[in-house]
């Protein structure tokens, strides 16, 4: 229907033009309206609306002053998922909490403080224009600035022979790995924006992934997990800003199929060659742990229990604050593993409603990219899409021993001061992005 | 641009669902077995966990604590909490630091090997129970929670990166008991010790009230309910009742020293005991033996030399290698160092040895008890009137036994005969003629009675385990044979315990209650209430009050003036009778002497039996009751001043009884308490009491200490009993022959090898 405004950047860099108002209109609600020649399944739902929209136009008062739309689906659907994880926060820390703090609400009134921090945050930053930072300064500066973070926390780890994801700046401790998301995000979408046509182009396409791999290396040596969030961040940002597909594809299925035949084979050996001593790098024995955990038991064991949590929550779970794998069986229970209490207390039930309410929040994200007002806008959106639906993936994947455990977080609901705050600030950029979007009436 | 957004999310959108698809297939699969591992691992957290009891306390009769239950602690680790608490996160760095910082702490604070410690924790850990230490004491435990409670505290506030993630876990404390004995080897036969676990007693009241002493564990347990939730129940411990004894530490432990300065003395003897009652009610003061051991540290094998250990060993080696090897011919002694070598023959003895040096003389060792049986012959004959007080006896010196063909002459104690003798005089001069011709008018069925109703022949039924019965040691029917009748009845040819002896005597100073001799006076509950309280028990009336009268002012005057002259207690009017019985074989020439007396005299406080197995002095030389009665006259010197009963013409204050004082150290050696009280001993060695020395030949001779002396005796006289067959080295027959068809056949005697078997060992 409307070919001519389908993927066409300068369309959306060009100011916004009034006469448009009503598929502007319609593109902020209507998305898939765009994409009708492909999926014919959306054909029956335009023609409702556009049925809808012609009974509607008798009573229609035509718009004399643009609308500015704010993306109250988001914004609610953020703060009841982070309701939401508030509750199984404190169900499943206050036994720890209290034995180790003294104090059983200590994560919840932690996460409470901080998480209602951010959202504030978030909301008064979505009434910036988001393309304040627009402009090399910001964008290069955000990345150059966590760059150097981490590149901070890299060697201070190394100073201590140790290994550290934290860095305290004036007493408040911070992983950097988060700030570099955000950081990466903002540099790619300025980068694409700047150059959106030019992007197939292997200098640019070069250039682009030679950004992401500056971050990529620094946090690997810390934290795989991260390292990797952000390497895959920025190839969906660059798989969305080109037009090829079958690298992409190729790499996808490539990995697709390394993870779920890794498994079998990796037993197979293990069995097979009885190979049964302990390696000594951690990572080795998170892979071997998940391979094999019946023969690794230690290395498997803080997984394992987790299975244990999701297997006996059943269809419906024992119900809010009945889990029994709260006490002490999973370490560190309301960080990384704490989808394995979703299951136990709210069952199969609880988990596909919370996996869709995450898919709900992505999907805000998607609307709000696709009808950003600009490249900038929809590479931002685009980003922190393929951050959340990443740390979402990955976490749930980790619980289920899909994948060898790695430490990644569940947004909202995981406990975690500096990953709450990096995610709020990028719902603030979305809803920033959205309040841009311009309705032509009400 | 906007169709690869599109295709982001649908991936993205695919990729969840799939991940939904893997929760929904991990739920259907696995809920039911991984539900069951939950609960299991939930509730094994509360594993059902033993709350010992506490044995109970032993008490004498004074209220001195004999034998009580410490409570100490059991450390235990458990590496798998430590692990948990450490909670590893996925790239392999750990929350928290637990088990190097609490292996650090349980260095410091118990110097344990931190090697050792590391290990342990690292080849279990998925345990949750390790017992690491035991008796561990209170103030160990309370400094180590103390130390860890400051030490958790000062990590928690630390800002330190490193320090503020360490932990002290994963230690914790089970309660405990431990089994002490604070005196030592005092009055260890009769106590007898523990398991270290307070389940099981060995030897004495530990063992024959054990179901007394010990309790009921409690447990603490969780279970799940019908929610899952868990309940946690706790069921307390039972602790076990305390028993308080009818022993006197005090009275024991004077009893216990003069056995030890006889046994540790110039002549000492094979073994030696001393029991001391209260005749009125059957109460034991105290039992006191050659035979001691540490209660705290029971295995040891006493005075034996390897020699013995050795046979000891060779003899064992016989039977076990009977028991091992059933289908071959069983080995002799002298082939045993072919199928075991030294080292397991010592072994074996040092069991047996261990064994007999736990024994209780005084209950489990029988022994012919010699001329102390004498006032049953006279009390039996006097009841039945088959004489009366004031009939007399000619004495020359033997009374001769004939079956036609051969002739068995029975010796008095003087071969030159006492000339006419009184019933009392035949008790003071212990004369054997006199009591043989008592016998003779008072007929076999008679004397048995008497003998059956003071208790010989049988056992007591004292509460002590390993009460020797004698019923197969004499007087197995009514009728017994002339010469039997004749030995018997100055003590020889049966066999009784010493307990029997005294609570028989016991019954004749009462007046004639035979009250069944026993150990325990209370038995206490956990909280101290009385909780039964042992009545004496009357078993049987013996003899009439008047007969009783008569063999005690018999037993005065042999004290005063007959042969128990070394038995006199300066301030004390004592009576007594001395015993010296010829060991089997009777060519062998050992003795056991004895003696058996009371005090005061008017109204009788104590009766004390002093036996001495085997002097060690050649021939009839170590035929003298005096060392008997010289043990008897310290131990009542002591013990009467000791119940408040002080020598006539003085009062309690110049009179100081020696304090039982606990060993200065615990685990100091029983030494201690067997010598305590040496330094008084030139003291209160009373007079009259006669010095032996060796002269030298190598003969004994005696001095004489005061004017009051044994001067007319003659190193012979001394000897105040004994037989003698005509023909060295021939026994006395049972019965003579002419009187075979009237009697018992032979066959059931007991033989000459059990009887000497039996005296092998007292």
């Amino acid at each position: 229907m409307m070919p001519a405004y389908q993927n066409s950047a300068q369309y959306r860099n060009q100011p916004y033009k009034g006469q448009r108002e009503s598929t502007a209109y319609k593109r902020a609600v209507r998305p898939q309206a765009s994409q009708t020649q492909k999926r014919p399944v959306y054909r029956n739902e335009i023609r409702a609306q556009q049925q809808q929209q012609q009974q509607r136009q008798p009573e229609a008062v035509p718009a004399r002053k643009a609308k500015r739309y704010y993306d109250y689906s988001l914004l609610f659907g953020v703060i009841f998922i982070f309701a939401l994880g508030l509750l199984v926060i404190y169900s499943s820390s206050q036994y720890m909490a209290m034995l180790e703090k003294g104090d059983a609400e200590y994560y919840f009134k932690r996460q409470l403080l901080i998480g209602s921090a951010g959202l504030l945050g978030a909301v008064v930053m979505s009434f910036f224009d988001y393309r304040l930072f627009k402009n090399m300064v910001v964008s290069y500066g955000a990345y150059a600035g966590s760059c150097a973070l981490l590149a901070i926390t890299l060697i201070s780890g190394l100073a201590s022979h140790g290994k550290t994801r934290w860095l305290s700046i004036a007493g408040v401790s911070f992983q950097p790995a988060e700030v570099a998301k955000v950081g990466l995000i903002m540099l790619m979408a300025y980068y694409v924006s700047v150059h959106g046509p030019n992007m197939r182009k292997s200098k640019y396409l070069m250039r682009a992934i030679g950004f992401s791999l500056l971050p990529t290396a620094l946090i690997l040596k810390q934290n795989i997990s991260s390292a990797f969030i952000v390497a895959m961040i920025a190839a969906i940002m660059i798989f969305v800003s080109i037009k090829n597909y079958a690298a992409f594809f190729g790499l996808g299925a490539l990995a697709l199929g390394g993870i779920l035949g890794a498994k079998p084979l990796l037993h197979r050996v293990i069995i097979e060659r009885g190979l049964t001593a302990r390696p000594e790098k951690y990572w080795m024995r998170r892979i071997v742990g998940w391979a094999a955990p019946e023969i690794f038991e230690a290395d498997a064991y803080q997984t394992m229990q987790g299975m244990y949590a999701i297997g006996s929550g059943g269809m419906t779970g024992h119900g809010l604050g009945e889990s029994i794998q709260k006490f002490g069986k999973i370490p560190e229970v309301q960080n990384d593993m704490i989808f394995t209490i979703v299951c136990e207390e709210f069952g199969f039930i609880g988990a596909a409603t919370l996996i869709l309410l995450f898919f709900y929040i992505i999907y805000r994200i998607y609307k709000v990219a696709y009808n950003a007002p600009d490249v900038f806008g929809t590479m931002i959106c685009t980003g922190v899409m393929a951050h959340l639906g990443l740390q979402v993936a990955l976490n749930i994947a980790v619980v289920t021993m899909v994948i060898p455990n790695t430490g990644v977080t569940l947004p909202f609901i995981s406990y975690g001061g500096s990953a709450v705050l990096i995610t709020m600030a990028e719902i603030g950029l979305v809803l920033s992005v959205a309040h841009q979007i311009r309705t032509g009436n009400d | 641009m906007a169709g690869k957004l599109s295709v982001s999310v649908v991936l993205i959108g695919l990729a969840l669902f799939a991940l939904l698809i893997r929760i929904f297939l991990i739920q259907r699969d696995n809920a039911e077995g991984y539900s069951k591992i939950v609960l299991n691992q939930r509730q094994s957290e509360y594993e059902s966990r033993t709350i010992p009891y506490r044995r109970g306390d032993i008490y004498d009769r004074n209220g001195s604590r004999l034998a009580t239950s410490e409570r100490v602690y059991i450390m235990i680790l458990d590496p798998a909490q430590m692990r948990d608490y450490e909670a590893v996160n996925a790239d392999g760095t750990k929350t928290r630091n637990v088990i190097e910082p609490t292996i650090a702490a349980l260095v410091e604070k118990f110097g344990f090997d931190e090697q050792d410690l590391r290990e342990t924790i690292s080849n279990n850990p998925n345990s949750s129970y390790i017992r690491y230490m035991k008796n561990v004491s209170y103030d160990q435990k309370q400094e180590f929670t103390a130390y860890q409670t400051a030490k958790n505290e000062e990590y928690l506030a630390s800002t330190d990166p490193v320090i503020g993630k360490n932990r002290i876990r994963g230690v914790w404390f089970e309660d405990n008991y431990k089994r002490s004995y604070p005196y030592n080897s005092l009055a260890c036969s009769v106590i007898g010790f523990a398991s270290s676990d307070g389940m099981n007693g060995s030897g004495g009241v530990e063992q024959y009230y054990n179901d007394v002493l010990t309790g009921v564990n409690g447990r603490e347990y969780g279970y799940l309910d019908d929610e899952a939730n868990l309940e946690k129940v706790i069921r307390p411990a039972v602790n076990g009742d305390s028993l308080v004894l009818t022993i006197d530490a005090t009275i024991q432990n004077i009893a216990e020293k003069y056995i030890m300065q006889w046994k540790n003395g110039e002549i000492g003897s094979k073994s030696a005991a001393c029991l001391v009652m209260n005749p009125k009610n059957g109460e034991i003061l105290a039992m006191a033996s050659t035979k001691t051991f540490d209660l705290n540290n029971p295995n040891t094998t006493g005075d034996y030399t390897p020699e013995e250990i050795y046979a000891f060993g060779i003899n064992e080696a016989v039977s076990d290698y009977k028991l091992k090897n059933p289908g071959l011919t069983p080995i002799t002694s002298k082939e045993v160092p072919d199928h075991y070598d030294r080292e397991e023959i010592m072994k074996l003895g040092e069991t047996i040895a261990m064994y007999q040096n736990w024994r209780n003389i005084c209950v489990s060792d029988t022994y012919e008890p010699g001329s102390t049986q004498k006032i049953f012959t006279v009390a039996g004959a006097l009841e039945e009137n088959v004489i009366s007080e004031n009939d007399t006896f000619r004495c020359d010196g033997n009374v001769q036994l004939s079956d036609g063909v051969n002739t068995w002459k029975i010796n008095c104690v003087n071969r030159n005969g006492h000339g006419l003798l009184d019933v009392t005089g035949g008790i003071t001069n212990s004369c054997n003629v006199v009591m043989m011709n008592i016998a003779f008018a008072e007929k076999a069925p008679t004397f048995v009675k008497y003998q059956k109703l003071f208790g010989f022949g049988g056992y007591t039924g004292i509460d002590l385990p390993a009460e020797a019965n004698t019923e197969n040691l004499g007087f197995q029917t009514d009728e017994i044979g002339r010469t039997q009748l004749a030995t018997n009845s100055f003590g020889q040819n049966f066999n009784c315990s010493m307990i029997q002896m005294a609570a028989a005597y016991c019954s004749i100073l009462n007046g004639g209650y035979y009250y069944k001799p026993h150990v325990v006076k209370q038995i206490l509950s956990a909280d101290g209430a009385l909780k039964e309280d042992v009545q004496p028990l009357l078993v049987r009336e013996t003899v009439s009050a008047s007969t009783c009268d008569f063999i005690k002012k018999a037993l005065v005057e042999t004290v005063e003036n007959g042969t128990g002259k070394a038995a006199k207690v300066p301030g004390y009017t004592v009576g007594g009778k001395t015993g010296t019985a010829q060991k089997q074989p009777r060519a062998a020439k050992t003795y056991v002497v004895s003696f058996c007396g009371f005090a005061p005299a008017e109204d009788p406080a104590l009766l004390c039996y002093v036996i001495v197995d085997e002097p060690k002095l050649p021939g009839e030389a170590a035929a003298h009751s005096s060392f008997a009665s010289e043990i008897f006259s310290k131990v009542m010197a002591e013990a009467l001043p000791a119940l408040n009963i002080y020598p006539e013409g003085t009062d309690g204050e110049s009179y100081q009884v020696p304090d039982l004082l606990l060993p200065a150290e615990e685990g100091d050696s029983r030494q201690t308490m067997g010598t305590g009280g040496a330094p008084e001993e030139e003291e209160t060695l009373p007079e009259g009491v006669v010095n032996i020395l060796t002269n030298t030949n190598g003969d004994s001779v005696y001095e004489t200490v005061s004017a009051d002396s044994l001067e007319s005796e003659t190193a012979e006289q001394a000897s105040d009993e004994y037989i003698e067959g005509e023909d060295d080295g021939s026994e006395l027959p049972y019965m003579l022959p002419e009187e075979a068809g009237i009697n018992e056949p032979a066959a059931e005697l007991p033989s000459e090898e059990e009887t000497a078997a039996e005296e092998e060992e007292p």
